[in-house]
């Protein structure tokens, strides 16, 4: 063969720390709707896109300050299939896919130990 | 004959690659998917490898994945008893669809209004992804494990291969079985071509294309190998197969002759596909890689730079 292939360089392999989905990446800017409506109006408007992030900011950081505050505490969970649930919570994993609980009060006995899947969470309720 | 090329490896699975698709031409590139039995199904860009993100949410081996033409969608069939469907452009679950036995295979209308599921069970199930709450129509007939459902004729029409040696055609609406097909063994690969409706199974070392509508054969061709999975390209020039020797095999579609063989694998060949636009076909091993490899070898694609005699010497590559 007169020519040779060399690659440019090698791909790109995942990010240890996190799951990906670049938000910065042109299609997601291009193709993710927001939920709230200010970021539906055009770029242009700096203000209102300044007044969403800090409504963002501000939800996600009561958001983790009740994780904070229900640490040790006895939780009330509702899940589906009418289950409902009280346990001492422990912990949150990074994602919020699971709740670590101790005591776990369920129709069948107490369950030292036990991990909740978030998705099959409704609601839950502490008292502060 | 045995040729030298370099393909792109794309690490970051920690188990064997299974199954994977691409999705159609978008108006950013084309991308592909990877299900692994490391139970994180991931999504790259289809003409670099660079990988785009994780699906996170499963809790068994992932059997099998697929795309949506826009690559809006992502949907994966897993050990965990569960099909989930996701937004490919967030990585987010938008749905998960509780089964009773592990899922093998899922498979988008070309619409992305129903997905179909077919695994352990025995039972092809078709869910409305606008109504999800509903109850799925189901499908049975077949007397063992659903490796692979596929839609097909314009979405009217499913084809399916099972452990039971069998290859059935089914109408959608009717669910009834149009036509089957029997082998001797098990079945262990089928692709769908819309564009000149063919089917293209392998099983042992043998690689078979049908007419998908009357499931009449074409042709067959024989490996060196025993062939875990075969894809034909969009041109149906050549068609590439892989399987236990560790090998990607290009044949001539209308010759049948052997073309070309590579070695770059350190584990049997699970699953081969071509991209959308024939340029290069990725394939997927034991040894928990993905590789691209270039259809025609030398040419300026992707990542790939092809250098005339006397240019090499300055060429840096830089990461």
């Amino acid at each position: 063969m007169s020519t040779l292939v060399t690659l440019l360089r090698l791909p790109r392999g995942p990010d240890p720390n996190g799951r990906g989905f670049d938000p910065n990446s042109t299609r997601f800017v291009a193709l993710c709707p927001t939920t709230i409506s200010a970021s539906t109006e055009t770029w242009t408007d700096s203000v209102e896109v300044g007044e969403e992030q800090r409504a963002r900011s501000a939800l996600r950081e009561s958001f983790l300050r009740t994780l904070i505050a229900m640490t040790n505490k006895q939780v009330q969970f509702h899940m589906y299939e009418r289950v409902e649930v009280e346990a001492r919570f422990g912990a949150s994993d990074i994602d919020v896919l699971n709740f670590q609980v101790s005591e776990l009060q369920t129709p069948i006995g107490v369950q030292k130990e036990a991990l909740l899947r978030c998705q099959d969470v409704i609601s839950y309720s502490f008292d502060l | 004959m045995a040729m030298r090329q370099t393909p792109l490896t794309c690490s970051g699975h920690t188990r064997p690659v299974v199954d994977l698709a691409f999705s159609g031409i978008t108006p950013y590139g084309y991308f592909l998917i990877s299900a692994c039995k490391d139970g994180k199904p991931m999504l790259r860009q289809g003409d670099t490898g660079d990988w785009i993100g994780t699906f996170l949410g499963h809790k068994g081996a992932v059997w099998g994945a697929t795309l949506n033409n826009e690559a809006t969608k992502a949907a994966t069939a897993a050990a965990d008893f569960t099909a989930k469907v996701w937004d490919a452009v967030t990585g987010d679950e938008v749905l998960t669809l509780a089964h009773k036995h592990i899922v093998k295979s899922v498979n988008f209308t070309q619409d992305s209004s129903c997905l179909l599921t077919g695994g352990n069970d025995k039972i092809i199930r078709i869910y409305d992804l606008n109504k999800p709450e509903a109850e799925p129509q189901e499908i049975t007939g077949h007397t063992s494990a659903i490796k692979k459902a596929l839609w097909c004729n314009n979405d009217t029409q499913i084809l399916s291969a099972a452990d039971d040696k069998t290859v059935r055609l089914w109408d959608r609406n009717s669910t009834e079985v149009v036509k089957q097909l029997s082998f001797d063994m098990s079945v262990s690969s089928m692709e769908y071509i819309p564009d000149g409706e063919v089917l293209v199974i392998t099983y042992g070392k043998t690689i078979a294309f049908y007419n998908a509508l009357s499931l009449d054969m074409i042709k067959t061709v024989d490996a060196p190998a025993s062939i875990h999975s075969a894809s034909l390209h969009p041109d149906k020039d050549f068609f590439v197969a892989g399987g236990d020797d560790f090998k990607l095999y290009k044949f001539d579609y209308g010759t049948k002759e052997e073309l070309e063989s590579y070695k770059g694998h350190f584990g049997p060949v699970h699953c081969v596909r071509f991209s959308p636009d024939g340029e290069l076909y990725a394939s997927g091993s034991e040894d928990g890689t993905l590789r691209l490899w270039q259809t025609a070898v030398g040419k300026t694609y992707g990542l790939w730079k092809c250098v005339l005699p006397g240019e090499f010497s300055c060429l840096m590559p830089n990461n």
